[in-house]
């Protein structure tokens, strides 16, 4: 205690008063203020992004949720749609849609023709342009589904043509209209009258959440169907697959196995399995899953076990992550009093890790829910208008994706197609965003305090 | 020291417990414990005392295996339980653990319940039958702790609501509950106040009827206060063990005077 004075060199004294800032405070204090200013900066600079991101997407894709549609009666001529006049369903299947198609045309005909309503400028193929192609396929649907309908008057809602809804939404207009093979100018006036007179009007678009796809030219009927079933399906079938077999592995990479060259070698292998490319995972997909297992192309299952393989080191990390997190005085405590290593692992270390494990386990699901490269080169990028069947068997049926449906309309050439990309995408983010509410609530009823 | 009553010692009458022979502790490169003999007897409160680092907690975790759960460590030499080496190949650390109870510097208690936390152990161990056994056992050691009075209103109450000392205490229930027959105490007063000290101390005392406890602690006076034996230990040898009364008044060694005059730790 007693060299200690002698040694250190004597420090410049200081003769400042506290009340008044010294230049060395100034400068560090400059400092400080920037590097907060800079920070400030950032989280400024991600939110505008984030709004700009936000406001594109709403504002394309909002309106995909209204669709325009015509309502008005149709009378179901027993002579046109069940020439056999026997109502027996095979007969009836004989008629296809172009019977149904003049079906609707002459009942919209005459309703016009009721209402007074003058179509002096359009020609009769353009008033008849105006219905959806879709609608005499959803009109052969009902009347095959209940042939009791047959020779009645029954109201009908159904979607407009692509041209006329995006007439409504302000993306056709009479200029566009000029240079389009598809709409004329006439078709818009008349539509104008049609929206007077209560026909033609824009209502929730309950079909872009559960129709299938639908080809080029009935953009109007083109739905996410098929692409919820099948992300829901794939999400499924990954949870399933993952779960256990993450968080087993993790448990034992963590709590049992022996650190030893081989087990560092297995932790590196997952961090880098972690970094691979999702596409490579696509081809891998490929050729072992369907080429050399034989999967079918397209399907669910293909799809979750790809995906299962990118989501698995995510899982894995944040698992042992968790695990790594519970104090060890809570090891020591369940070894001291004679637990078994098992028994410690499953009654202490788990349900502290639980949180962090379900949180883990559904980012990793909601970064595998928004994969898209994998899942185009396994096929799931094709057109598929039939829903997958219920589970089992539909896990192996052809079916899309939500992100690799934003793909495939983004890709398309008609400009409602960008609207229902939009759309998809408000679909993809809702899902994203419950699927985080989840792991925030089950975050907050699992954790324990101490 | 007026702590130290030696007139009131009375050990001699006390079989052997544990017998530790030429213990060496290598953790990696390090040579923590060097050649550790000592004889540790029933019925009596045996105390570690020594320098930070000096490898008397390396000891103590040797006696029921703890260091086992550390990857690095190397243990060899002989402890003997009752006769039994507990390095023996056939014996299951886990099985030791039940007869060798340990309790932690710092108060440890489950995130679950004051009844789950000491019921725990005698549940995984098969101690009881019915749930009356199991309540009964739980009221035993809660007592046998000083804690039931305090928390008997509050068996549902989560353990790590209470406060420090009481922690404590709930631990040393804990490590009870399972009756083990040598209990280990790792600096069990470290993180306490001296009032919940004192309680610990009197209750250190009182266990010595039923256990053998084995006791680590950084004070001198509260080796003197509550042990009949004392081992000093430095720089990884045990330099001197013997009747507390002995080690503190009369040390045979040099480096036990120096450290209990406070020349050296």
């Amino acid at each position: 205690m007693t060299d200690a004075s002698s040694a250190a060199p004597a420090l410049p004294n200081r003769v400042h008063s506290i009340l008044t800032e010294s230049a060395d405070m100034r400068r560090r204090n400059a400092a400080e203020g920037r590097f907060k200013l800079y920070g400030m900066a950032a989280i400024a600079v991600s939110f505008i992004v984030l709004g700009i991101m936000l406001w594109t997407i709403f504002s394309d894709g909002l309106s995909g949720f209204q669709q325009a549609k015509l309502t008005f009666p149709v009378t179901l001529t027993a002579e046109t749609l069940d020439p056999k006049g026997n109502k027996n369903r095979d007969e009836m299947a004989k008629v296809t849609t172009v019977g149904y198609g003049k079906v609707l045309a002459a009942s919209f005909k005459a309703e016009l023709a009721a209402r007074n309503i003058p179509t002096d400028g359009v020609t009769e193929k353009e008033l008849v342009e105006i219905i959806s192609k879709d609608a005499p396929g959803g009109l052969r649907a009902r009347v095959l589904a209940d042939p009791s309908l047959l020779g009645q008057t029954i109201e009908m809602t159904m979607l407009a043509t692509g041209r006329i809804d995006g007439y409504l939404k302000g993306r056709v207009t009479m200029q566009t209209a000029e240079r389009d093979g598809n709409v004329s100018p006439a078709q818009l006036q008349f539509a104008d009258l049609l929206i007077d007179a209560g026909i033609l009007k824009t209502g929730f678009n309950r079909e872009f959440l559960t129709n299938p796809d639908a080809s080029d030219q009935r953009p109007e009927a083109a739905g996410l169907g098929v692409a919820i079933l099948g992300s829901a399906y794939m999400m499924l079938l990954v949870l399933i697959m993952c779960v256990p077999v993450g968080v087993a592995a993790s448990i034992y990479l963590e709590e049992f196995a022996p650190k030893n060259r081989w087990t560092d070698l297995v932790e590196v292998n997952i961090s880098n399995l972690a970094a691979v490319p999702s596409i490579v995972f696509g081809i891998l997909g490929l050729a072992i899953f369907i080429n050399f297992m034989g999967l079918p192309q397209s399907s669910s299952v293909v799809g979750a076990l790809v995906i299962s393989l990118m989501t698995l080191p995510t899982i894995i990390i944040a698992t042992r992550a968790s695990i790594r997190a519970v104090p060890p005085s809570i090891r020591d405590a369940a070894l001291g009093i004679g637990a078994s290593k098992m028994q410690t692992v499953f009654h202490h270390v788990l349900p502290l890790a639980m949180p962090g494990i379900l949180t883990g386990t559904i980012l990793g699901l909601a970064s595998a829910l928004g994969e898209t490269a994998p899942l185009l080169l396994i096929g799931m990028v094709a057109f598929v208008d039939n829903y997958p069947s219920a589970p089992v068997e539909g896990f192996f049926d052809p079916a899309t994706a939500l992100p690799v449906q934003v793909y495939s309309w983004a890709s398309r050439s008609d400009p409602a197609f960008i609207e229902r990309s939009s759309a998809a995408i408000i679909v993809l983010l809702v899902f994203l965003v419950i699927m985080n509410v989840t792991a925030i609530i089950l975050r907050r009823k699992f954790e324990r305090r101490w | 020291m007026k702590d130290i009553n030696i007139e009131e010692r009375v050990v001699s009458d006390h079989k052997v417990k544990i017998t530790a022979r030429g213990v060496q502790v290598h953790y990696g490169t390090t040579h923590a414990l060097k050649d550790v003999d000592v004889d540790i007897l029933s019925g009596t409160v045996t105390a570690f005392i020594g320098p930070s680092g000096c490898g008397k907690s390396t000891f103590l975790r040797c006696l029921n295996r703890m260091n086992d759960t550390v990857s690095s460590a190397r243990v060899s030499g002989s402890i003997l339980l009752d006769g039994e080496d507990i390095y023996d190949k056939r014996v299951d650390p886990v099985q030791l653990r039940a007869k060798v109870g340990m309790v932690f510097q710092k108060p440890n208690p489950f995130p679950k319940s004051i009844y789950d936390n000491v019921a725990y152990g005698p549940k995984i161990h098969g101690l009881t039958r019915s749930k009356a056994e199991l309540d009964a056992i739980v009221e035993s050691s809660l007592k046998k702790a000083a804690l039931w009075n305090e928390v008997k209103d509050r068996l549902a109450a989560p353990g790590t609501g209470l406060s420090g000392g009481q922690q404590q205490r709930l631990c040393i229930a804990r490590a009870i509950a399972t009756s083990p027959e040598v209990l280990l105490m790792d600096e069990p007063c470290s993180a306490l106040d001296p009032i919940a000290t004192a309680q610990v101390e009197e209750l250190i005392d009182e266990l010595r009827s039923q256990f053998s406890v084995v006791i680590v602690t950084h004070s001198m006076q509260q080796a003197a206060r509550v042990s009949q034996r004392t081992a000093f230990f430095h720089l990884g040898h045990l330099v001197e063990y013997g009747e507390t009364g002995q080690v503190f008044t009369t040390p045979k060694d040099p480096r036990t005077e120096s450290y209990i005059t406070g020349r050296i730790g």
